[in-house]
């Protein structure tokens, strides 16, 4: 099959049985890679009452049709499972390289049954697949464990380890790989290590068949030499993502002390200048990019050990930094370098710990509570004693383990007011009370609250920040086109930043598979992906939708205290209305259930059928479903 | 005529008595480019200012809005929307990443 290394591994770790099947080929024309598989998959086969740490839970590794391309650029892989955070469809990516070098090896796919009965690894070379002993890795951190296993297996091994905290199965558990990439979010770190497999190794050496490789090539080439003479090029080469830390301080949306502040003083400590002009080592890029856009770091603290790791990124710094009021940009690549070797998600590990500081900052919590310690913002020796506690789950850190939601759900008090999250999973390094679509973004998102799904920042800029009109049919636009780039499995951002057209990405897809595919068919699987994971979510956690689509009450009702976006809120008449329309537009009914004739129109009439069962399936809309869901919007940067 | 900053197109004549210039070569992509409006390829507009004026007074005239300009380069360096350009530079309009 063009376009694909063209075999599925089904691993039963309980057995140790691993059987090899060809790559469905229905399978990848109409769920097209990894986010789309993984959805398919769940929805099939994983049992609604499985809790997500149990062994009928599975755990998906998935390529994408333009993993291994070079299509700017395939080194995407995807990781599912249902997720112990939000209890639905999980997917999270991680660029790097092991996702090509599964595809070379010929694995598009691996599902992983059961649980194994000891720590294992998964190696793979070529043909070679084994299920290896890994007693001797199980308890070592991500990032040494990475370094010592290239030494026992060869340099040219691609590796993606989870650390303590995955097999503790705490719910912001991330994978590692590469020294610094994660798959980060959804907790699928803590779904590997319920499975005992403490590891993925790989190496390939064969091609990806191509259906027309010279326009394929042709293609590529063009845009490499289009985007390197882009002018955002180089900026983005010097800089990545960090430099968006004093833009998002500015407008008023950076998170600061556990979101109850929406600008940082310290912001110019903390951001792309610094880090670059005091901790950059080496510029870092995936595979097949020429973008460069990872920073390699040196930390150092007064009184720690020099730490070497990559990032920090936006992300991290937002949650990690201004969310824990760390003043120094070695201190929040220090804690990067913490929360990566223990295996823990940067986003929602800063802001469960962010969380926990506000809580001790009101006394919730008490130096009883912390063997001793404190947990003050900005502290960096109380980040690093709280990590612990939280990975190995002594003490209160047990509660804190199980994210911000499950904290605040034991902790009671009020808590959950303050927890910056939605379905269970928290909220990305924007604040959102001065972004009301960025709240809906949020709110809505399949996976829980992640940026990556719909990012409005500069919709809601562009179109008004005090309105809520439009927004919703964006929100649902983005919600289609970016997480194509997931189920691509390539970056997203050739496209945002330097005007790599979707198009252009069909058009290799083209190339590679021979599907003569469009956008249009493309936006429609999203759209499929989409509802299927929010009845997938509806079936496993009831009815109906609206009850799940709820913002955190900071967001809806605490006037932001000062800077730009002083006294601004989004308020719970506005969220509602803007739910209203994201329903009225997506074709669900006024209580957020989807409806079977948006759910036949996406060819996955099964899921109307099985949500029916249920009494979970939407009401008839008078007037039948939009036409088109989610407004069509020139392609660009979103 | 908006005050202090003419394009090139417009003329000498336009300009106040006595004020002093800059050529600049304004360049952006992505969401900034339809709001740039370039002119001499498809990323770069040529404009003239006067000198002394600040990049965040700049877009101000240009309607470019500032929220969408997450910094700017100039000569290898990331600029502020404080920075006063010079005759001769090329300044590139960073617009936010999409998400970080």
């Amino acid at each position: 099959m063009d376009g694909f290394g063209g075999t599925t591994l089904r691993i039963d770790l309980a057995t140790g049985e691993i059987r090899r099947s060809p790559t469905d080929p229905t399978l990848a024309r109409e769920w097209m890679g990894a986010r789309g598989f993984v959805s398919k998959i769940l929805y099939d086969e994983v049992p609604r009452g499985a809790d997500p740490l149990d062994p009928e839970n599975l755990f998906i590794v998935a390529t994408g049709v333009l993993t291994g391309s070079f299509c700017p650029v395939g080194s995407k892989l995807g990781f599912g499972c249902i997720s112990p955070a939000t209890n639905g469809h999980a997917d999270s990516s991680m660029g790097g390289h092991l996702g090509p070098e599964l595809k070379y090896a010929g694995y598009d796919l691996i599902i992983f049954e059961n649980v194994s009965p000891e720590p294992t690894y998964l190696y793979i070379d070529d043909d070679t697949v084994e299920l290896r002993p890994a007693a001797d890795y199980w308890g070592a951190g991500s990032l040494k464990l990475e370094e010592r296993m290239k030494k026992d297996l060869g340099e040219d091994f691609q590796i993606a380890t989870i650390g303590p905290a995955g097999e503790n199965g705490i719910v912001f558990s991330c994978i590692s790989h590469d020294f610094g990439r994660q798959a980060g979010r959804c907790g699928v770190g803590a779904v590997m290590g319920s499975k005992k497999v403490k590891a993925i190794a790989a190496r390939g050496t064969k091609a990806l068949p191509a259906h027309d490789l010279k326009a394929m090539t042709d293609l590529t080439y063009d845009i490499i030499q289009r985007t390197k003479t882009h002018p955002n090029m180089e900026p983005w080469q010097k800089y990545g993502t960090a430099f968006f830390v004093g833009w998002s301080n500015e407008r008023g949306c950076f998170p600061a002390r556990n979101f109850q502040e929406t600008q940082f003083e310290h912001w110019d400590k903390i951001d792309g200048e610094r880090l670059v002009e005091e901790c950059l080592v080496t510029h870092k890029a995936c595979f097949g990019c020429w973008m460069n856009c990872g920073k390699y770091s040196r930390a150092r603290v007064p009184g720690k050990p020099e730490t070497y790791q990559e990032g920090p990124e936006y992300e991290t710094i937002a949650l990690v930094g201004g969310s824990c009021a760390l003043e120094s940009i070695h201190e929040v690549a220090y804690a990067n370098h913490l929360l990566d070797d223990v295996g823990m998600d940067t986003m929602s590990g800063g802001s469960t710990i962010a969380f926990a500081m506000e809580c001790f900052e009101r006394g919730i919590i008490t130096k009883d509570d912390l063997e001793g310690h404190e947990l003050r913002w900005g502290n960096i020796d109380d980040f690093e004693h709280f990590v612990g506690m939280v990975a190995e789950r002594r003490g209160i850190g047990d509660t804190f383990a199980r994210g911000t939601k499950g904290a605040a759900e034991i902790l009671g008090r009020g808590t959950i007011d303050f927890a910056s999250q939605a379905k269970g999973m928290e909220f990305s390094g924007y604040d959102t009370r001065w972004y009301p679509a960025q709240l809906l973004s949020y709110c809505t998102c399949d996976i829980g609250a992640h940026h990556s799904k719909s990012w409005t920042i500069t919709t809601d800029i562009e179109l008004g920040r005090d309105t809520i009109d439009g927004k919703a049919p964006v929100v649902i636009y983005l919600q289609h086109i970016r997480p194509l780039f997931d189920t691509w499995s390539c970056c997203r951002l050739f496209w945002g930043e330097l005007d790599v057209s979707p198009e252009e990405h069909v058009e290799t897809i083209n190339h590679l598979t021979g599907w003569g595919i469009t956008l249009d068919d493309c936006m429609k699987v999203s759209e499929k992906i989409w509802n299927l994971n929010r009845a997938h979510f509806l079936e496993r956690n009831g009815g109906p939708g609206r009850r799940h689509d709820v913002a955190p009450a900071r967001h809806l009702d605490e006037p932001v205290p000062s800077g730009p976006a002083e006294g601004k809120k989004v308020g719970r008449e506005n969220f509602e209305a803007m739910l209203d329309d994201y329903y009225a537009n997506r074709g669900w009914d006024a209580d957020g259930n989807p409806t079977r004739e948006v759910l036949e129109d996406l060819g996955i009439g099964y899921a109307a059928d099985s949500l029916e069962k249920r009494d979970l399936l939407g009401k008839p809309i008078p007037g039948g479903i939009p036409k088109v869901r989610g407004q069509r919007l020139k392609p660009k940067a979103m | 005529m908006r005050p202090g900053l003419w394009p090139v197109a417009s003329g000498p004549a336009a300009r106040d008595e006595g004020a002093s210039d800059v050529e600049l070569l304004l360049r952006s992509g992505g969401k900034l480019r339809d709001h740039l409006r370039p002119d001499v390829d498809q990323y770069t507009r040529r404009v003239e200012v006067d000198d002394g004026l600040t990049l965040r007074q700049i877009l101000k005239v240009l309607d470019i809005p500032e929220g969408l300009v997450a910094f700017a380069f100039a000569d290898g360096k990331l600029r502020r929307l404080d920075y006063r350009p010079g005759d001769g530079d090329v300044v590139t309009l960073q617009p936010p990443v999409s998400g970080g």
